[in-house]
């Protein structure tokens, strides 16, 4: 199965299809949705043993939506910038008529009667629901061994751990599974996958798309966000799923991004702020993510930005602050749960979700106080430069069935700091490790500001030529 | 944490179920929050608001 050999190809596999590529062949009438669902459904059918990526596969309906696609085209009807492209959906987001098992005993049979709003709006633009998306359990923990379904793998190697918790989008977008997923982020669970996959994922800013209809981790950390193979699909997608939502607290009425016109701008004048001390004091990271990061910095100094070192509060600080706020919250959310049935979570949840029970009121009130320094913070870095680029994770992917592994490099990341502040954060591939695994990089930006980090984004895609490379799979 | 500290605990979260059948996790549990809480440096200028503020609204 899975080496850790790569090449780079020309896209002309159905599987490798981009999302912006599907939907305008789909829409001028040179390719059929039924055909791009046949070749999809094919090389599920051949790999998903091994990848561990669908919970619940709704083959039978995605193909019957395909057709219908067809003919509402063949008529002249199009939906909408996605119609009859395929969508994987991570198992914490409500799908009308399937369950959202959470990845868990305790939710296997809760079959949901309305689709999430992001679901809604990618309906409504004729995005095609492929099926259901294996996480960590209740979206926190890690790989667990103990659960009703496996845990997803890396396509890049099958040993390794494709990140989480929206590990079935991110293995399954690196594997040509589908072009276009939907994940979830409360402390890096969109832009970890990205990371150890090797694809586009972005934590976008907090009240921009819609948490109606996604299962609660953290109510103040949690972020839906798009997950691609490419740049130019991610701001498709954000186009579609950004939206005032009146029924969520936390919606924000923000101005129209139109994200995905505007992405091959250059970056000349822009000014980047790099993070060094993340990876460099906070913690060190290995040698090929650190070498990669400043490739990608020089790169884009190459290119006309501007490049200026950064700094924060310490990634400890930011970590500590995540976990009390986000422990506090899930404690709220399964507490009862976690009273009356703790042997139907697997252990892994269990610990992390209970820990709330042992943290006061007060430790809480003091974690949102510092919460808003941190804000204040990021907000003053940004008051100087346009973007900031700093590491996502601070190792390759480890190994998937080494559980002290896991759980040594698993903290090691700079992603929660943004959850905490709610600033808009992409990963993507910075480049490929010695053994065949991808690295990633970070961007971050102002908030409401994803255009920007798309730009910045799409320069480094078009410098390294990461939307080409692929796992080989088979 | 002390093991009579982290059972006091427990038993006032109404975790009875999950000492009796789960110890070890009940354990790692009180750690973990331990750790998390001692990590975390809070603001010394008592005036500091916490994030997010209070706002008025029509509700949903």
């Amino acid at each position: 199965m899975a080496t850790n050999a790569h090449r780079d190809r020309a896209v002309t596999d159905l599987h490798w299809m981009t999302a912006t590529e599907a939907a305008r062949a789909i829409a001028a009438g040179e390719l059929s949705p039924v055909e791009l669902m046949q070749a999809l459904l094919e090389r599920i059918g051949r790999l998903d043993a091994k990848l561990h990526v669908f919970i619940r596969l709704d083959g039978d309906a995605a193909m019957d939506a395909a057709k219908a696609a067809e003919a509402e085209i063949a008529s002249g009807r199009l939906r909408g910038p996605l119609h009859g492209v395929p969508v994987g959906i991570k198992d914490i987001i409500d799908v009308a008529g399937l369950p959202t098992t959470c990845h868990s005993k305790l939710l296997i049979d809760n079959v949901t009667s309305a689709d999430a709003v992001c679901v809604s709006r990618l309906r409504g633009a004729g995005a095609i629901v492929l099926g259901k998306l294996s996480t960590h359990e209740f979206a926190i923990g890690g790989p667990s061994f103990d659960l009703p379904w496996p845990p997803a793998r890396n396509p890049w190697n099958t040993d390794h751990h494709p990140g989480g918790s929206s590990s079935g989008s991110g293995s399954g977008l690196a594997a040509g599974l589908f072009p276009m997923a939907l994940g979830s982020d409360t402390g890096g669970s969109v832009r970890n996958p990205a990371s150890a996959c090797g694809i586009v994922g972005l934590k976008p800013t907090y009240g921009l798309v819609s948490r109606r209809g996604v299962f609660p981790l953290s109510f103040t950390l949690d972020h839906v966000g798009p997950m691609t193979r490419t740049v130019a699909d991610n701001a498709l997608m954000l186009d579609v799923i950004a939206g005032y939502d009146p029924l969520d607290p936390g919606s924000v009425a923000a101005p129209a991004g139109h994200y995905a016109t505007g992405l091959e701008r250059r970056i000349r004048g822009l000014r980047i702020g790099f993070i060094r001390h993340f990876h460099e004091e906070d913690m060190p990271a290995d040698p090929e993510v650190t070498a990669a990061l400043e490739h990608v910095a020089g790169s884009l100094k190459e290119r006309g930005a501007e490049i200026r070192d950064v700094r924060l509060p310490t990634l400890g600080e930011f970590a500590a602050v995540n976990r009390v706020i986000l422990q506090s919250e899930a404690w709220a959310i399964h507490g009862q749960w976690l009273r009356e049935r703790p042997g139907e979570y697997g252990q892994l949840a269990r610990r992390r979700l209970m820990a709330g029970a042992f943290m006061s009121a007060g430790d809480y009130v003091q974690a949102e106080r510092r919460r808003l320094g941190m804000i204040a913070a990021v907000e003053g870095a940004l008051r100087e430069v346009d973007v900031l680029l700093c590491a996502s994770a601070m190792d390759p992917p480890s190994r998937i069935d080494d559980p002290k592994q896991v759980e040594r490099t698993y903290p090691r990341q700079a992603r929660t700091p943004f959850n905490v502040t709610g600033h808009p954060a992409l990963a993507m591939m910075s480049g490929l490790s010695s053994r065949g695994l991808p690295l990633s990089v970070q961007f971050v930006g102002h908030y409401f500001a994803e255009a920007t980090l798309f730009q910045v984004a799409r320069e480094w895609e078009r410098a390294a030529g990461t939307e080409n490379k692929h796992p080989v799979v088979s | 944490m002390e093991e009579a500290m982290i059972e006091l605990l427990a038993r006032r979260a109404g975790l009875d179920t999950a000492l009796a059948e789960f110890p070890e996790d009940v354990a790692a549990a009180a750690e973990l929050a331990s750790a998390s809480v001692a990590k975390m440096k809070p603001p010394t200028d008592p005036r500091a608001e916490p994030w997010p503020p209070m706002r008025i609204g029509t509700g949903l």
